[in-house]
């Protein structure tokens, strides 16, 4: 119950920001250019703390340097240069796979 | 999932644009598209009388045509929807969260970065309010969208305004941005944004169901938690061009980093905070150089833009 009550506050709450600008702005350039700023960095942020999260750490702690690592760097590289997400997957996919069995 | 368009076309949205007569399921009267419009494009003749030849399930042709325009824009990202629901769906029987509680969130809340995080907290034991609060802080970008779709959907009745905003994903709104000029019409329009935003939102789900029902027979030894970082690499990295998104991530990183003592996983939010607040700061420093320079400041929909291309 208690996760059900979380996801169901999360929600409603996303869905309150969504209606906000379609119910309140007719005008979106209203917003201050600060918040403007802010909210277009909320994405690349909070993605990236996911990443460093999970990536160099697990509950808490260091994580060991191995698959999680040299597969991130692989999804990365291929990331930046093809500029595609699928691609960037694959890659990121199919050499997590290869290290794993390679026993990293 | 990256979504590399253009939205100029919404900086050309139309402010007077004439409110067309409500008219949903059932109620559908072809007349309502010809409401003069103040923008190019409005239905061609034959548009016109396909429409009032018949309707199927209630809907108009014209309507189902609109919408199946919508669902063709959204296809080629539908792929990357799908599999990101099966990521999140394969986390939930992992963490031991019941299967109809990680489906209600995907029809909930219907945006994975959030979810994932909310997975993420509960895994550090982190209190309800922090879960949530972290998700709404990633679920923030939304207002963004939500304040360049307003006038997009300010000609709708109120009943679709509230229907569409909860289907307006990342991927879905840019879309709609995009077609603004093709479809001055608020009928049609409405019809193709939810020809686009309905179908995606049901891959998403569609894709979390079979991550919940494939997660408990993938072996630990595939350790599918990789997923996580993959996913978000996949879809930040491409999108990162702007200076203020490298010095923003950048100072996310290092506190996350530097925070990892902070107790239920709050590095996660003080980082997130920490990187918003160092790249607006960064952002203002940069744009007070452009304006010294005579070059122009951002849009809200150039704003959107660019959080399209990373968005979830």
């Amino acid at each position: 119950m208690r996760v059900f009550l979380i996801f169901l506050a999360a929600g409603i709450g996303t869905y309150l920001i969504r209606v906000s600008g379609i119910a309140l702005l007719s005008n979106p350039e209203k917003i201050p250019p600060r918040v403007r700023r802010a909210l277009s960095l909320v994405a690349p942020t909070a993605m990236g703390a996911i990443v460093v999260n999970s990536l160099f750490l697990d509950e808490a702690q260091w994580r060991a340097f191995g698959a999680w690592h040299l597969a991130a760097l692989v999804a990365i590289g291929v990331a930046l240069w093809r500029r595609s997400a699928g691609w960037s997957m694959v890659a990121g996919a199919v050499a997590f796979a290869l290290l794993i069995v390679a026993g990293l | 999932m990256s979504v590399l368009w253009s939205l100029r076309s919404v900086r050309k949205v139309p402010s007077t644009i004439a409110a067309a007569p409500s008219s949903g399921v059932g109620s559908w009267d072809p007349r309502a598209r010809l409401v003069p419009m103040t923008q190019p494009g409005p239905p061609s003749p034959e548009s016109v009388s396909a429409a009032g030849r018949g309707a199927v399930l209630g809907i108009g042709r014209q309507q189902w045509a609109d919408a199946w325009a919508g669902l063709k824009a959204i296809a080629p990202l539908m792929p990357g929807s799908v599999a990101f629901g099966l990521a999140f769906g394969a986390l939930v029987p992992a963490l031991g969260i019941n299967s109809w509680t990680g489906l209600f969130a995907s029809v909930s809340v219907v945006a994975g970065a959030s979810q994932i995080s909310i997975v993420e907290s509960l895994r550090a034991n982190a209190p309800a309010a922090i879960a949530v609060l972290t998700a709404l802080i990633i679920n923030a970008r939304f207002a963004l969208y939500s304040a360049a779709l307003g006038p997009v959907f300010s000609a709708f009745p109120l009943r679709w305004k509230l229907g569409l905003a909860h289907l307006m994903t990342d991927q879905a709104a840019v879309v709609a941005l995009q077609h603004v000029d093709t479809y001055p019409d608020p009928v049609r329009r409405r019809w193709f944004i939810v020809g686009g935003a309905l179908p995606f939102v049901a891959v998403w789900v569609v894709g979390t169901v079979a991550g919940i029902v494939a997660g408990p027979v993938i072996p630990d030894s595939w350790q599918i938690g990789f997923i996580v970082p993959l996913m978000f690499i996949a879809v930040m990295v491409p999108g990162l061009k702007r200076p203020e998104d490298m010095v923003g991530l950048a100072v996310t990183a290092a506190v996350v980093l530097a925070a990892k003592g902070l107790p239920f996983g709050l590095n996660v939010i003080v980082g997130i905070v920490s990187g918003i607040v160092a790249g607006t700061l960064f952002a203002e420093w940069a744009d007070a150089s452009r304006a010294r320079r005579g070059m122009h400041q951002q849009t809200v929909a150039e704003a959107a833009e660019h959080e399209a291309e990373g968005g979830l």
